[in-house]
């Protein structure tokens, strides 16, 4: 525990979530920089739970785990019920990407943020992992224009057909139908669907279905694609928590997405199914034309990032400088704050 | 236990050697004979057993928390961490990754007070020593030291697929369950994968109910003499099982192991 506090030198604080709290870090052993997400502890019952199952959930994934598109978990350390998880430091989000303004996405560069996606995606459900929390902010993105899937908090085995899972999984807006109609047993499909909804993101710049409820959120998503029938969607009204919709008139995808391709428009056609069994899976959607189509995805490095990714590089060179003088002045002791 | 097998970390990084094992153990063979060490992991492995039984664990949480604890040992010695607080821990950790039902940490002491005094007072005669401090500060050293590989795979599911290829036989089945679960008091679990475990388990099985499955078990693709090995672990199992009176001699071999210098505070 002590050797760990001194191998993480703190640098400044990046986010807080609902568990944790996350800090970006020098990992003194390597010289790189690493993302430390310290697990926060709440009551006193909690405490008493021992390690986090959150934070557990994700060790035991990540363990398994090796792509280049999915997060690695680098170390863990702690004391008792006081967890933290070192990962591969990334520099910003596909949240960040979509809401800066500066940022222009064109086709080959919302090309390449997809195929990573999918690519990571693929190998989860190819180990019969289910992510369950997909939305723009899980998806990270290095300095390098490399995605990675983070955040398995979430994230659960899957396979037992008879297994009941929870219903309250996904951030609303990526939420598949069936999900919001409180289906227990479900498979990869609800990954599928929030790609969908990412990829929709990545065109239009704002999310596709900011429902403000639950029941908001199913009128958002069948103003588009028409409500779902026994013709359309089987079982559909067999769902805990079915609710029938008065009769809405599809939307052609084209008229929502003017600038897009046919093989793109293909592409979201494949992942935005109402009928879960009628989504496409990963592997099937990489094969799709619109990846080998022109234009190509864009390489990482001519990726666009948000301004302050590339000047925060910069700023850090002569940090290096700094080390070395503070080691002269005999240790940096001051700045080695506890996580 | 879905997932791929190959690229797993118990395939990688927890299929231990045979002589690294006999290294890690020479501190507590300078102590104990072997079979004294082994008749300490015998008794241990039974009080994981009743415990997760006590709690309605399924066999699969109690299988893991049974892994984790042998894992722990194969790199430590027994005077590291008291085995009879390392127990409970290895329980109280497998239920969490297994993600089966919460059992809380109060509820977890009270079973293990419960436990020695009504099923293990043959070799304890004092109550549970330990509390909720104890198990979370031992949960976080044990995370440390299985490296935080979590997920472990075990004989049961490749037993049933073989089973059913064989044409379902429900004796069969139940007879290779049960040594499957009396291979946990064995290091099988620490040196071969899974699959051939079951294997091993399902060929005692046929020999001991005189069924004749030759003929299947040559076109197996396994490594033939991998299966005999563990044939070979949980046979001598059952021969020391017949002249071994654990009532009678475990207070004397907990007596005797290696023990953590200071004892835990009440």
């Amino acid at each position: 525990m002590e050797n760990k506090l001194r191998r993480y030198e703190k640098i400044e604080f990046l986010g807080e979530g609902q568990f944790a709290t996350v800090y970006k870090a020098r990992d003194v052993e390597t010289d790189t920089f690493v993302a430390v997400k310290k697990i926060k502890i709440g009551t006193r019952q909690e405490a008493d739970d021992g390690i986090n199952r959150t934070a557990l959930r994700e060790i035991k994934l990540l363990q398994e785990l090796h792509h280049k598109n999915l997060i690695g978990l680098l170390d863990v350390f702690g004391h008792m019920s006081n967890v933290s998880l070192v990962f591969d430091f990334m520099d910003t989000d596909l949240e960040v990407i979509i809401k800066d303004n500066t940022i222009i996405l064109t086709t080959g560069n919302i090309k390449a943020y997809i195929l990573q996606t999918l690519q990571g995606l693929e190998y989860l459900h190819l180990n019969w992992i289910l992510h369950r929390d997909l939305k723009p902010n899980n998806l990270l993105v290095n300095a390098a224009g490399v995605l990675k899937i983070g955040d398995f908090g979430l994230a659960k085995l899957y396979g037992s057909p008879n297994r009941i899972n929870t219903h309250q999984v996904v951030t609303r807006w990526y939420r598949a139908p069936e999900l919001l109609y409180g289906a227990k047993q479900y498979g990869t499909c609800i990954d599928m669907w929030a790609v969908g909804c990412i990829l929709a993101e990545l065109l239009l710049r704002v999310p596709l279905f900011p429902g403000e409820s639950d029941l908001d959120q199913l009128t958002k998503i069948f103003s588009v694609f028409g409500n779902p029938t026994e013709e359309t969607w089987p079982g559909v009204k067999q769902l805990s928590d079915y609710i029938e919709f008065k009769p809405l008139p599809c939307i052609p995808l084209k008229n929502i997405f003017t600038a897009a391709g046919n093989d793109l428009l293909d592409l979201i056609e494949s992942m935005l199914v109402l009928n879960p069994i009628k989504r496409r899976e990963a592997s099937e959607c990489l094969q799709l034309p619109f990846f080998s189509n022109k234009p190509a995805p864009t390489l990482g490095s001519k990726l666009p990032l948000p301004k302050n990714v590339r000047t925060i590089r910069d700023i850090e060179k002569p940090s290096l400088k700094r080390k070395i003088l503070d080691a002269a002045e005999g240790g940096t002791l001051s700045k080695r704050l506890l996580f | 236990m879905s997932g791929n097998f190959w690229q797993s970390s118990h395939h990688q990084q927890w299929l231990l050697d045979k002589q690294d094992l006999i290294r890690e153990r020479q501190h507590d063979l300078s102590i104990l004979a072997e079979d004294e060490y082994q008749k300490i992991f015998i008794f241990f492995a039974s009080v994981i057993q009743t415990l997760g039984e006590q709690l309605k664990l399924r066999q699969q949480v109690i299988a893991t928390a049974t892994v984790y604890f042998k894992r722990f040992y194969a790199r430590n010695s027994l005077k590291t961490i008291d085995p009879l607080l390392l127990a409970p821990t290895c329980i109280f950790l497998a239920s969490k990754v297994e993600e089966f039902g919460v059992i809380s940490n109060s509820r977890l002491i009270t079973t293990c007070q419960n436990v020695i005094k009504n099923k293990f007072s043959y070799a304890y005669t004092q109550e549970f020593p330990y509390r909720t401090n104890h198990i979370l500060e031992c949960e976080f050293y044990l995370l440390e030291n299985l490296d935080c590989c979590l997920i472990v795979y075990q004989p049961y599911r490749p037993l049933l697929q073989l089973v059913q290829d064989l044409g379902h036989e429900e004796q069969l089945l139940t007879l290779a369950w049960r040594i499957v679960n009396d291979s946990l008091r064995t290091d099988v679990c620490l040196l071969y994968p899974p699959y051939q475990i079951a294997i091993g388990c399902l060929q005692i099985a046929c020999v001991i109910l005189q069924k004749d499955h030759k003929s299947w078990f040559a076109e197996l693709n396994v490594d033939i003499e991998k299966i005999q090995e563990i044939a070979r672990y949980i046979i001598n199992l059952f021969e020391l099982w017949k002249t071994y009176d654990e009532k009678k001699e475990i207070q004397g071999l907990l007596a005797k192991m290696p023990k953590p210098k200071a004892a835990p505070q009440r």
